[in-house]
C-alpha cells in the first residue's frame, strides 16, 4: 500500500549525535488481527459520489486529551477523539438539525409518549468483529449508568447520607444527565435488535438526549463494570499501551497515541456505512493528529501547508487566506457560530453572610429597572464590535438563539439597533438626568457608574468590554473595567455574588431548547444574573420557568417552538442578558480532498468517512 | 562518607514537608479549584459536581486534604491525576524521557562549547577573540530564556528550516528506526540550543576566570621555569586545577535535569514534563502539582549532594566529614 506523506519543504537533517539517541524510537504498532464481518444488511448508503480509498489526512489538535473514556471525558479534545469511535443510536442531520437514524435504523414512540422503541441496524459489528446488539445498549444504561454502589456490609445499595438517594457506582456526567428528575429510565431488550426505553415521566428531549447517548461495547467493558473498575478503563494508559482495546462502531479507531505529541487513527474495517458502489467507508486510511499548544499554533501549521484541515479563528482568516494559492486550500465561511457573548447586571437581591448587600441598593434599583437594561442595549454598537474587534468576521447577536440554530430561532423579537438617542430617552423616562458635565445621574443625584468584569485570558472579550465601556461613556455612564482571572470571576458570579456587571460567553450546547434549562430557569446553576433562586424573583422569570417546563414535556414540535419563541421574546424584552455578537466560523481544507460539503451545523467533518483524495 | 550522605538525605524530610505544605496552602488560597471550569458548562448536572467534590475531598478543609495526601505519600501512593484519571506516577513517567533527553543534550552542549571557549579566552586574554566572546556571553546571559525560545519559534515559522515544536514529526511512526532517531534529533536542535545557550555563556565566564586564576599560580611559574612546554603547562597543570569548581556544578546541573526546561518546553511546545506540570498548575490538578514539586525538591537535594561528592572526589584537599561538622 502506498502511503502519501504530507509535503514538507525541508529534509530531515542529521544534526546531532544519533548514536546517543538510540532506543528512543519505537517500531510502528503491530497490525492487529481483526475479523472483518460482512457488510451489514442494514448498512447506510451515502448519497455522495464514490471515491478512492487509501489517503492519509493530517490535522492538528490544540490541547492534549485527558482520557478516552466517554464516561469521564470533560474537555473538547477528549470528546472529539471519543466521538470518532463511539456513537449513539441517533444523530442530527448536518443541514436541517432534525434527528436522524444512526446505530438505530428507526424508532417508535408510544401514544402516551413514555415508551421509545429503537430498532438497531441488522449486521452492524464492533470494530473487533463482535456483533453490535441490544445487549450493548442495555449494558451502557443499566450497568454503566445506573448501577448502584453496594454497601459492603449489608449488600444493599449504599445511601448517600446527605441526599438520601442511592449512590451511583459509577458517577459520571451521562449517568446524571440520564436521570429524569432523579428517576431512572427503564431499559429492556425485546430481542437482539430491539430495545425499549420506558420513561418515568414525560420528557420531550429524550429522543435527542437519550437516543444520542454514546453506546459502550458490553463484551469489552463488561468485566470492568462488574469488578468496579469501569471508570479506570480506557485511560490514556490504554491509549498508549493497548489502543486495540478501544473498540467502537465509529469510522476511525485510535491506532497509537503519544502524550503531548500525536494520535494516529486508522479506518474501522467494520464500519457500517457504504458508498453507492457498495464499498465500505471510510475512504481515509489513516488520520494523523498532531497535538499542538494552542489554536494559534494550530492555525499556523495549516497556513504553512502542514495540515489538511483546520478550524480557523475569525481574526486569523485574513492572513491565512494569503497562503491559499501556495498551499492549494480553500477557506469556507460557515456563518455565525453557536457561541454567544453577553453583558449582564447582577440582579441578586439580599445580603451576603456579613450582612452587607451584594450590590449597593441604589445600583440594584437601576439594574432592576428594565428601562435601564434596554437603554444599555440600545447604547451598544454591535456593528462597531463586529468591525472593530472581529475585523468584520462576526455577526451581531440580537437574542438568545444564534442565527446558526435556524430551527429554533425566533426572528420576531424586540431588537436593539445602535440608537443612543433612544437610549437617552429611555433613561430620562426612568428618572435619570444628564448633568452639565455630561455624566448621567439618577433621581437621587448618584452618578451612574458600575464595574464590568471579564476574564483576562480572552483577548476578544477584553476588547469587547473596552468597546462596551466606550459606548456607555457616550451615554454618560462610567464603566470601570476589571480584567481578572477566570476562576476568580466564576467564584464572584456564582458563589460570592460580589460584582456589579460581567461580560462572558457561552458555548453552543445541544441544539434543543431544553439544553438551556440551567441558564434560563430561575433555579438554574447558570442563570447568570441571579442563579439558583428558591422561587422566581420576577413575574417574567416565572413565565420563562413555566414555558421551559412545557418545552420539557411537550411533544408537539410546533408547540415547543411556540413556547421557545415566547421565551426568546421575553428575554429580548427584559434584557437580563445584553447580547453582543457571535464570531463567524471558518474552516480551511486543502483542495485535494473530494466530497467536501460544508454545512452550517456539521461543519466540514460531518462526512469525514466520505472524504477522499487521490494518492500521489 | 556514608554518614554524611545519610545526614544530607535526612534533611530532605523537613524540607519536603515545608515545601509541600506551602504549595498546598497557596493552592487553597488561589481562587477556584479543579472543578471551577466544569461548573460553567451547561450540561453538567449539579449532582455530579457535588459527587466529584466529595470524591476529590475538595469540600474538606485544606489541612484534612493535606493530611490525607501525606498519609498516602508515606505509603508511596502519589495519588491520581484528576484530569487524566491515571496514577500521577504513570503520567510523570510518560514525560520523563523527553525532558531528560532535552536537558541532557543542552548540558552536553553547554560543556562541550563552554570549556574550550573559556580556555581559549583565558589563554588569549584581551585579544579580539576574548572581547568578542565576552560580549557574546554577556549578551546571551542577559537575554531571557523565554524570549530566546520565542525567537527560535519565529525563526522556525519564517524559514521552515526547523519544526514548529513537538518532539517527533507526523510521519515518525512510519519511519524506519534510523530515520526515527534522526527525526528525534532534528526536533531537539532548537530547544537544545535555546536551553543550552545560557549555560554556555555562564560556564564560559566561570571557566575563563578560573583559568586566569590558575595561570597566575606559583606552580605554573615553577613549571615554566623548569622548561615544561607551554601546551603541557596549560593542559596538564592549569586546566586540571581550573576545572575543579566546574565539576561541582555538574551536581547542580543534575538538580535541574527534570525541572530546568519548563519555560523552553512551554514556549516551544515540547511534550515533556514541564509542559505537563504547567498544564496541571493551570487546571489545579492538585496531586500532579504536588508530585512534581516533590520531584524537583528531591532532585535539588540530590544534586547538591552530588556536587559535594564530586568536589571531594576531584579535590583530595576536601574532607566532607570535617566540613559538615
Amino acid at each position: 500500500m502506498s502511503r502519501p506523506i504530507p509535503n514538507r519543504h525541508h529534509l530531515l537533517a542529521p544534526l546531532l549525535a544519533c548514536a546517543l539517541l538510540a532506543g528512543c524510537g519505537r517500531p510502528p504498532p503491530p497490525p492487529v488481527e481483526v475479523t472483518v464481518a460482512p457488510i451489514p444488511v442494514d448498512a447506510e448508503v451515502i448519497e455522495q459520489p464514490s471515491g478512492k480509498p487509501g489517503a492519509m489526512l493530517v490535522e492538528t489538535e490544540p490541547g492534549d486529551i485527558a482520557t478516552v473514556n466517554p464516561l469521564i471525558a470533560e474537555d473538547q479534545s477528549s470528546s472529539g477523539v471519543i466521538s470518532r469511535f463511539i456513537e449513539g443510536l441517533v444523530t442530527l442531520h448536518p443541514d436541517t438539525g432534525e434527528i436522524i437514524p444512526n446505530l438505530a435504523k428507526s424508532w417508535e414512540i408510544s401514544e402516551d409518549g413514555l415508551q421509545y422503541t429503537f430498532h438497531l441496524r441488522r449486521g452492524v459489528c464492533w470494530s473487533d468483529g463482535h456483533p453490535f446488539t441490544a445487549d450493548d445498549v442495555v449494558f451502557t444504561w443499566r450497568d454503566a449508568f445506573y448501577t448502584k454502589e453496594l454497601d459492603p456490609q449489608t449488600g444493599q445499595p449504599a445511601i448517600d447520607p446527605e441526599t438520601g438517594a442511592p449512590k451511583l457506582r459509577y458517577p459520571s456526567r451521562p449517568a446524571y444527565i440520564q436521570l429524569i428528575e432523579g428517576q431512572e429510565v427503564k431499559v429492556e431488550k425485546l430481542d437482539d435488535l430491539t430495545v425499549r426505553f420506558t420513561l418515568p415521566q414525560l420528557y420531550a428531549p429524550f429522543l435527542l438526549f437519550g437516543g444520542g447517548e454514546e453506546i459502550l461495547p458490553a463484551h469489552v467493558l463488561g468485566p470492568a463494570a462488574k469488578d468496579g473498575t469501569l471508570l479506570d478503563q480506557w485511560s490514556i494508559n490504554t491509549a498508549i499501551n493497548h489502543p486495540e482495546q478501544l473498540v467502537g462502531t465509529g469510522p476511525f479507531l485510535l491506532e497509537s497515541y503519544r502524550p503531548g505529541e500525536r494520535m494516529v487513527f486508522r479506518r474501522n474495517p467494520n464500519y457500517w456505512r457504504v458508498d453507492r458502489d457498495g464499498h465500505r467507508l471510510p475512504y481515509i486510511e489513516r488520520i494523523v493528529t498532531s497535538i499542538v499548544g494552542d489554536s494559534a499554533a494550530s492555525n499556523i501549521a495549516f497556513a504553512r501547508g502542514l495540515t489538511d484541515i483546520e478550524g480557523i479563528q475569525p481574526d486569523n482568516v485574513t492572513w491565512i487566506s494569503r497562503a491559499a494559492d501556495k498551499f492549494d486550500f480553500t477557506i469556507h465561511d460557515l456563518g455565525p457560530s453557536t457561541s454567544t457573548s453577553f453583558v449582564w447586571f447582577n440582579l441578586r437581591p439580599g445580603n451576603d453572610p456579613d450582612g452587607k448587600p451584594f450590590i449597593a441598593p441604589h445600583k440594584l434599583a437601576w439594574f432592576q429597572d428594565v428601562r435601564f437594561r434596554q437603554a444599555v442595549s440600545y447604547g451598544v454598537n454591535r456593528e462597531g464590535i463586529v468591525q472593530g474587534v472581529f475585523g468584520g468576521r462576526a455577526s451581531p447577536l440580537h437574542g438568545y438563539v444564534s442565527a446558526k440554530n435556524a430551527k429554533w430561532l425566533n426572528l420576531d423579537v424586540r431588537r436593539y439597533p445602535f440608537d443612543p438617542a433612544k437610549a437617552r430617552a429611555l433613561l430620562a423616562e426612568a428618572g435619570f438626568k444628564t448633568r452639565a458635565d455630561g455624566r448621567l445621574v439618577d433621581a437621587a443625584g448618584n452618578p451612574v457608574e458600575f464595574s464590568l468584569m471579564t476574564n483576562n485570558n480572552s483577548n476578544l472579550r477584553t476588547e469587547m468590554a473596552t468597546v462596551f465601556a466606550e459606548n456607555m461613556a457616550a451615554l454618560g455612564i462610567r464603566v470601570e473595567l476589571q480584567f481578572i482571572d477566570f476562576n476568580t470571576l466564576i467564584r464572584r458570579t456564582s458563589e460570592s455574588f460580589n460584582y456589579e456587571a460581567s461580560l462572558l460567553g457561552l458555548g453552543g450546547g445541544a441544539p434543543d431548547p431544553y439544553a438551556s434549562k440551567d441558564i434560563l430557569m430561575s433555579n438554574g446553576r447558570l442563570h447568570m444574573w441571579n442563579p439558583q433562586q428558591a422561587k422566581p424573583a420576577t413575574e417574567w422569570e416565572a413565565r420563562i420557568d413555566e414555558l421551559m417546563r412545557e418545552i420539557g414535556r411537550e411533544f408537539d414540535e410546533t408547540k415547543r417552538k411556540a413556547a421557545f419563541a415566547e421565551v426568546q421574546a421575553i428575554m429580548a424584552e427584559q434584557q437580563p442578558l445584553v447580547f453582543l455578537v457571535t464570531g463567524n466560523e471558518y474552516v480551511g481544507i486543502r483542495n485535494r480532498w473530494q466530497n467536501v460539503q460544508p454545512t452550517k451545523l456539521g461543519g466540514i467533518t460531518w462526512n469525514l468517512d466520505a472524504l477522499w483524495a487521490e494518492l500521489n | 562518607m556514608i554518614a554524611f550522605i545519610l545526614r544530607r538525605l535526612l534533611t530532605l524530610v523537613p524540607l519536603l514537608l515545608a515545601v509541600t505544605l506551602l504549595v498546598f496552602v497557596l493552592m487553597t488560597l488561589a481562587p477556584g479549584d479543579f472543578l471551577t471550569p466544569i461548573k460553567m458548562q451547561r450540561d453538567v448536572p449539579a449532582g455530579l459536581i457535588e459527587q466529584l467534590e466529595n470524591d476529590f475531598g475538595l469540600n474538606q478543609p485544606w489541612y484534612v486534604q493535606y493530611a490525607r495526601w501525606l498519609g498516602n505519600v508515606v505509603q508511596l501512593d502519589f495519588g491520581y491525576s484528576w484530569s487524566f484519571k491515571v496514577p500521577v506516577v504513570d503520567l510523570i513517567g510518560q514525560r520523563l524521557f523527553a525532558t531528560f533527553l532535552l536537558s541532557l543534550f543542552s548540558m552536553l552542549l553547554a560543556w562541550l562549547v563552554a570549556v574550550p571557549l573559556g580556555v581559549l579566552a583565558a589563554i588569549y586574554k584581551d585579544s579580539i577573540f576574548d572581547r568578542i566572546s565576552s560580549f557574546l556571553a554577556y549578551a546571551a546571559l542577559s537575554v531571557p530564556e523565554f524570549f530566546l525560545a520565542l525567537l527560535a519559534v519565529y525563526l522556525a515559522a519564517r524559514t521552515g528550516w526547523f519544526p514548529l515544536g513537538g518532539a517527533t514529526s507526523i510521519e515518525h511512526d512510519f519511519l524506519p528506526l534510523g530515520a526515527q532517531i534522526v527525526d528525534r534529533a532534528y526536533h531537539l536542535v532548537l530547544p537544545v540550543i535555546v536551553l543550552g545557550i545560557g549555560g554556555v555563556a555562564g560556564l564560559m565566564r566561570v571557566m575563563r576566570a578560573n583559568f586566569l586564576d590558575a595561570i597566575r599560580a606559583d606552580y605554573v611559574q615553577t613549571a615554566r621555569a623548569k622548561g615544561v612546554p607551554e601546551g603541557w603547562v596549560m593542559f596538564k597543570h592549569v586546566l586540571r586545577n581550573a576545572i575543579n569548581p566546574l565539576i561541582s556544578s555538574l551536581g547542580f546541573a543534575f538538580s535541574g535535569l527534570l525541572s530546568g526546561s519548563l519555560v523552553v518546553e512551554i514556549v516551544m511546545n515540547y511534550p515533556g514534563l514541564g509542559n505537563l506540570i504547567y498544564q496541571a498548575f493551570l487546571r489545579e490538578d492538585q496531586f500532579v502539582v504536588l508530585a512534581s514539586i516533590l520531584l524537583s525538591c528531591v532532585m535539588l537535594v540530590i544534586g547538591n549532594l552530588l556536587a559535594d561528592l564530586c568536589l571531594a572526589w576531584s579535590d583530595p584537599r576536601i574532607r566532607l566529614e570535617n566540613q559538615d561538622s
